[in-house]
């Protein structure tokens, strides 16, 4: 086993914890994260609260367990459905050439043009302020799955382009393969690998620009905890000398990402 | 392609303006000291682009006389908030853009041309954990060490184009042509200059764009929490008060900037080549 694969293995077993801690949130934690102690504000860590209270005496443990279940299961779910509409435009294009890879890679291009951060505060100035926590938890990660494809595309796209030329394709269509039976039995198989590539990227890319958002208060609204809006705890600086256990969602976070970007395939082994 | 960029985009940002619940309504209609005629005279002026076409038409000839619109939140022309705004965060992006370029095509070469392995470790490792950090987290920091905007934004856009140069520059020196030159001793600068830029000019051209885009997307935190009044922090207020046809303007302003920076790019990289 080389030290590349255990170097995984351990970042796998990280992240299966992580996402079991926010999976089971309410089992892990006594409390619930909007439960407040408004006699323990600011608390130091201790036996009842594991790494103490938020300025309104919300037991900080409970809401990084629960603010992991909001970043942790919706970026996955918001790079699904980056990777879904890049692998169904980018295989169309790659597939069908012509006039239709012409248009959709032109979407792409434009879309790529596009710098992430400001079409994401544009749409989502569209939406009140106001909305309730659960809607804007949903707003955040579908506005992310919905922009998220365009270098996804050109990946898959590209992929999709050298099967169609490879010779087990050729072979498969001399032989009579139907269309569908070529695209579910030779080329699906073989976009996998990219597939997997693309979804394990967008996790942590979508993971920080959700953190953002929420630090402009533009993402996942209070009292609904995420990663991002934990983090927001961090703009008094000043006071993490004497509260470090403050720190905790960004060693979280850094972690998270450090771990994704460890465990994705090399260059060489995507080739 | 950039004039399609342009109708597009224009498209796009007049469609979203117009279609954003609240369009149209005027705060004045409310007041009551105002007689039913003015209140009319008031849903006049506003019914003018009531259909997507006319609006998007309006808004076209208003781009050409250099007319932008207005700001629903600042009641200013959006013009002369960008002229006023936008040196501010044009300097930034500037500075923080040469510094990352400096600092990642440096280590890149030293790692790669140098050999140093201290170098390559020490990059890795740096723009591993930078690039674990939200941006807006390093404009916070850099609050607190009291650093400028600049010096943000070149934190947030190292990492990636570390990443990139290093991987490009070490997959040029292991390309046969290079290990030739090698062999036959040619020496190692001229191997650079003549064998390996040519090779990961390209692609190190392409991510010049890319990188004004990253770093123009990073200016919205560190602006908005560093105090800086530049574009960035202006978008942001602006979707705070849901100002859409400000953010738009500003949208559109970004990714033509991008956009021609790409071409640029293209045109001289293809000067280069020949």
């Amino acid at each position: 086993m080389s030290s590349r694969s255990k170097l995984r293995g351990v970042c796998s077993a990280i992240l299966c914890f992580i996402f079991a801690v926010g999976l089971f949130a309410g089992a892990v934690s006594p409390y619930s994260y909007a439960k407040q102690f408004r006699e323990r504000p600011n608390a130091a860590p201790s036996a009842s609260h594991w790494l103490g209270t938020d300025s309104l005496g919300r037991d900080l443990f409970a809401r990084l367990a629960y603010g992991t279940r909001v970043s942790l299961l919706l970026a996955p779910a918001a790079a699904l459905l980056s990777t879904l509409i890049a692998g169904v435009f980018g295989g169309l294009a790659g597939l069908l050439g012509g006039w239709c890879q012409r248009l959709i890679l032109a979407a792409a291009d434009l879309s790529m043009a596009l710098p992430l951060l400001f079409v994401l505060l544009a749409l989502r100035a569209l939406l009140p302020l106001n909305i309730s926590p659960v809607v804007s938890v949903m707003a955040t990660f579908a506005l992310l799955g919905l922009l998220g494809w365009p270098s996804s595309l050109r990946v898959v796209w590209a992929a999709t382009k050298n099967l169609r030329n490879s010779d087990f394709l050729l072979l498969a269509r001399a032989t009579g393969c139907g269309r569908w039976r070529m695209i579910v039995r030779h080329v699906l198989p073989n976009l996998r690998p990219v597939l997997l590539a693309q979804f394990c990227i967008s996790i942590p890319l979508f993971v920080l620009t959700e953190a953002t958002l929420s630090m402009l208060g533009l993402g996942v609204m209070e009292p609904l905890p995420s990663w991002g809006n934990l983090l927001r705890g961090l703009e008094d600086l000043s006071a993490i000398g004497a509260n470090p256990w403050r720190l905790s969602p960004l060693v979280l976070l850094a972690l998270v990402v450090i771990c994704f970007q460890l465990i994705l395939p090399s260059q060489e082994e995507t080739a | 392609m950039l004039v399609a960029l342009c109708l597009l985009g224009g498209l796009m940002s007049a469609s979203l303006v117009r279609l954003a619940p609240g369009y149209g309504v005027d705060e004045r209609e409310l007041d009551p000291r105002l007689s039913q005629a003015s209140v009319e005279a008031i849903r006049n002026s506003h019914r003018h682009g009531s259909s997507l076409l006319s609006y998007y038409g309006q808004y076209l000839a208003g781009i050409l006389h250099g007319d932008l619109g207005s700001s629903e939140w600042l009641h200013r022309p959006i013009s002369s908030l960008i002229k006023e705004r936008f040196p501010v965060t044009a300097k930034s992006v500037t500075l923080g853009v040469c510094l990352a370029w400096g600092l990642a095509l440096g280590i890149s070469l030293g790692s790669v041309y140098r050999r140093r392995l201290f170098l390559d470790i020490a990059g890795t490792l740096a723009s591993g954990v930078l690039i674990a950090l939200p941006a807006a987290v390093v404009a916070i920091f850099s609050v607190y060490f009291r650093a400028p905007a600049f010096l943000a934004i070149s934190v947030v856009t190292f990492p990636k184009l570390f990443r990139y140069s290093r991987n490009l520059l070490a997959h040029a020196y292991a390309q046969p042509c290079v290990l030739a030159a090698q062999a036959r001793g040619i020496g190692q600068t001229r191997i650079l200059f003549c064998q390996v830029l040519p090779l990961a000019g390209p692609a190190l051209f392409a991510l010049l764009g890319v990188s004004l885009s990253m770093a123009f997307g990073a200016a919205i935190p560190i602006e908005a929490l560093n105090d800086s009044p530049g574009v960035g922090q202006l978008a942001w207020q602006a979707a705070l008060n849901r100002d859409l046809p400000l953010i738009m303007n500003l949208t559109l302003l970004i990714t033509l900037i991008t956009v021609t920076a790409n071409s640029l790019a293209s045109v001289a990289n293809e000067r280069i080549s020949l």
